[in-house]
């Protein structure tokens, strides 16, 4: 009991907790949509759907000033496009964050006169464009452990086993993404917390590249998607060595 | 900024927060009274029941952090204390339950939910916690008035005049008499201000408790004092306790 009040207690574990259930009940919604006797449920889940989304759009008034916190902490960093991937892309969660707490304020009542569309729009560019940004670190990192271990000369010998144990893949087309596909699920493997970050990223982009019209798709995809990376959230905050840094 | 971040980061901290906003709004709807705004009156109820809502969504797991927090309260070595603090816990675990079954009634997953019924029930546990924290507050402010009562004694030891409490004297109302209980009277206040004031957690706790008092005792009727007084009492509650998150010192412990 004692490592769930800890989790709870602090504010990113109830709220990673909370988009979990979000995303559930928005997959659950889409799966059941054409269910003719589970009416009473879909409406039910969709009202859930929508109060956890307003609550966490309530609990993330303050965040802008993490991410810009954040923002000061990677600009310190040695690596140089370790630097700028992580500085644009915090300054970017930090002004989405700002979009998002000036719809919450419309949603509200508090502001009125203000282009919704407008804002909503920009509030997706922007978590867009974060995402990207971390994307972008996430393969730098990748190719950065890739590079070290092709010329690690272990490796070079088990890879060489490989393509000798499977001549028919090897003499396909393209020996060398036999060889590169290798390289890359065993970095991948050895690096569970830059795989973990990789395909939360990727699963995320799929919201706002739906947002924008980018590429269109559904309910469910979306549902989906946003459950993986919840999931993945939830266990890089109990398992802090699978959590990438910086 | 550092600071607000990691105040951010609570979870509770962030509950408080906007405890303090709700009670505001209370407070800011209840001093709005005339037509002209109305508007405003209509967006601050609104932003209220948000706040609230919220709240209890944010508010889902504490019946598990009370239950341990009362599990704690069992191993404490003052009897007094240990009853009253287990109690007052598992009182708020009781008021959060039914604070959880409130909001599923609200967001629609009970579909025939008694939402007063369920109210109700949640604010007597919370008044049943709440007097057992004043007990428990009494309880530590008499120690520490006697205690101080005794180094004053032992630091005068010939005290020109000796409090003597007023059951010991005859029962005859004379001006002497009655002087001497004013006096006494005036003595025990003087001695109970000086013990509040060494010891503000204490004092910090005992105002929390008694402004938060009023709300169930307004909400279930038994000495309603109206919205605005209601209002009032909660916004000083709840700076009085982002006080306490803010400077951990001045919790009472345990």
């Amino acid at each position: 009991m004692d490592p769930f009040v800890k989790f709870t207690s602090q504010s990113q574990g109830r709220d990673r907790i909370f988009r979990t259930a979000q995303y559930a009940c928005s997959l659950a919604v889409y799966l059941l949509r054409n269910n003719s006797d589970r009416k009473d449920l879909v409406a039910k889940l969709k009202s859930l759907e929508t109060s956890l989304s307003a609550g966490r759009k309530l609990l993330r008034l303050g965040n802008a000033a993490n991410s810009i916190e954040a923002a000061k902490r990677t600009v310190q960093l040695s690596d140089r496009v370790l630097r700028l991937c992580l500085t644009v892309a915090n300054v970017s969660r930090a002004l989405y964050f700002i979009c998002d707490n000036v719809l919450w304020a419309k949603s509200v009542g508090l502001i009125r006169n203000i282009d919704k569309e407008r804002w909503s729009l920009n509030s997706s560019r922007f978590y867009f464009f974060s995402l990207v940004m971390h994307l972008s670190r996430d393969v730098y990192a990748v190719l950065q452990v890739m590079t070290k271990r092709s010329r690690d000369k272990n490796f070079k010998q088990r890879m060489d086993q490989h393509l000798t144990e499977n001549p028919e893949v090897a003499e396909v087309v393209v020996p060398h993404l036999d060889g590169f596909l290798f390289l890359l699920l065993e970095t991948l493997k050895s690096h569970p917390d830059l795989a973990l970050d990789s395909v939360k990223n990727i699963c995320d982009l799929f919201m706002p590249l739906d947002k924008l019209g980018l590429y269109q798709s559904n309910g469910g995809v979306i549902g989906f998607c946003g459950l993986i990376s919840s999931l993945i959230g939830i266990v890089t905050l109990t398992q802090p060595r699978l959590r990438i840094a910086p | 900024m550092d600071s607000w971040v990691r105040f951010n980061a609570q979870s509770q901290a962030k509950e408080r927060v906007f405890r303090a906003a709700q009670y505001a709004c209370a407070l800011l709807g209840s001093t709005l009274q005339n037509d002209e705004a109305a508007e405003i009156r209509r967006t601050v109820s609104q932003l209220e029941a948000h706040m609230s809502l919220t709240r209890k969504l944010l508010r889902l797991g504490n019946s598990v952090e009370a239950l341990e927090a009362a599990k704690r309260s069992i191993h404490l070595s003052d009897s007094v204390l240990r009853l009253c603090l287990t109690i007052s816990h598992l009182n708020r675990a009781m008021y959060f339950a039914c604070d959880n079954v409130l909001w599923a009634g609200k967001t629609g997953l009970i579909s025939e939910l008694d939402q007063h019924k369920w109210s109700q029930r949640s604010f007597r546990y919370y008044l049943f916690a709440l007097i057992l924290n004043l007990t428990r507050d009494a309880y530590e402010l008499h120690l520490l008035v006697e205690r101080e009562a005794r180094s004053r004694t032992s630091k005068q030891p010939s005290s020109p005049s000796i409090p003597l409490p007023p059951d010991h004297l005859p029962s005859s109302s004379s001006p002497a008499t009655q002087a001497v209980n004013v006096g006494w009277l005036y003595r025990q206040l003087h001695l109970v201000g000086t013990v509040l004031y060494s010891n503000p957690p204490l004092l910090l706790d005992l105002v929390k408790n008694s402004c938060d008092i009023f709300i169930p005792l307004d909400r279930l009727g038994i000495y309603p004092t109206g919205p605005g007084f209601v209002g009032a009492c909660g916004l000083a509650s709840s700076v009085l306790s982002i006080l306490t998150m803010v400077h951990p010192w001045l919790k009472l412990k345990p």
